[in-house]
């Protein structure tokens, strides 16, 4: 079905991170999405997901953030809103392979994994919100029976 | 999205059995259970990843400090029976250098066994006794 959509608002906290990403893997199943791309749709939400909790909102848990999800019939793309400071993901750069300082280097996993797993990534800062969206492009199936 | 996690004693080794999910919200329980481990005198830890499905930059960092840990008192860290999604995380990020990634657990006694053989020195670790304590 084309553009399938829901939206969570969530607390800011790590068991509200898992919660979206398990509603991401059942909206996902039930659009028919490969397996393959729903996990790379899992692991860059809990990424940049993780990454508004802790640094955003430092893990003050009466935050909230919104993920909303679409299936725009080729791709589903994946939207996180945050109002913390304005701050651009994308502009971390990856580890460099033989970083020295290497608390530095940690800091820099979650968004090479999300560069290696999503086809598109888009940020803007808009109305006080950090808007995150990426985009992974996903074959029409036959979505699968709901459970 | 939970996570199981058991250990296991051998002569030779320490192997936490991990199953479901490492990220955000589960690594931290992993890193308090094996804090007495890396506390310890323990110098060969094992990750039997066969039933973990999903891992995360939060479990790579726990990952990472039990790496360096063991490493400070000539340890080793291993990791077996990834599953590939599993595999694919550590080769993207190349987030622990120098530990050992076994296909097997036979293929991991076997050459912990050699390890073993080398050492010509020192006492084997008591099977028996216990060196560390997890509180439930």
């Amino acid at each position: 079905m084309d553009n399938a959509c829901f939206i969570l608002e969530l607390q800011s906290t790590p068991e509200e991170v898992m919660r979206a990403v398990e509603r991401l893997q059942q909206f996902c199943r039930e659009q028919g999405v490969a397996e393959k791309a729903i996990h790379a749709l899992m692991l860059s939400l809990e990424e940049m997901a993780s990454n508004v909790v802790n640094h955003a909102y430092q893990r003050d848990p009466s935050q909230c953030f919104r993920v909303s999800v679409q299936n725009r019939g080729d791709r589903i793309v994946v939207e996180l809103r945050d109002r913390g400071p304005a701050f651009d993901p994308l502009q971390v750069p990856d580890p460099a392979l033989e970083e020295e300082d290497e608390d530095r280097a940690e800091g820099g996993w979650g968004i090479q994994l999300v560069r290696h797993s999503m086809d598109d990534l888009h940020y803007v800062r808009e109305d006080g919100e950090n808007v995150l969206r990426m985009s992974k492009h996903s074959k029409p199936q036959t979505p699968s029976p709901g459970l | 999205m939970a996570l199981d996690i058991q250990f296991k004693r051998t002569p030779a080794t320490v192997t936490a059995q991990l199953a479901g999910s490492l990220d955000t919200a589960t690594a931290p329980e992993l890193q308090r259970q094996l804090t007495p481990i890396l506390d310890s005198q323990v110098t060969d830890l094992a990750f039997d990843l066969e039933k973990l499905t999903f891992i995360s930059s939060a479990g790579l960092r726990v990952f990472s400090i039990a790496r360096k840990r063991l490493k400070e008192r000539g340890g080793q860290t291993s990791f077996v029976n990834m599953q590939p999604q599993i595999k694919e995380v550590f080769e993207i990020v190349k987030a622990l250098p120098g530990v050992s990634i076994f296909a097997s657990t036979a293929e991991m006694d076997a050459y912990l066994a050699a390890q073993q053989r080398k050492h010509t020195g020192g006492t084997p670790p008591d099977p028996n006794g216990p060196i560390f304590t997890i509180d439930a």
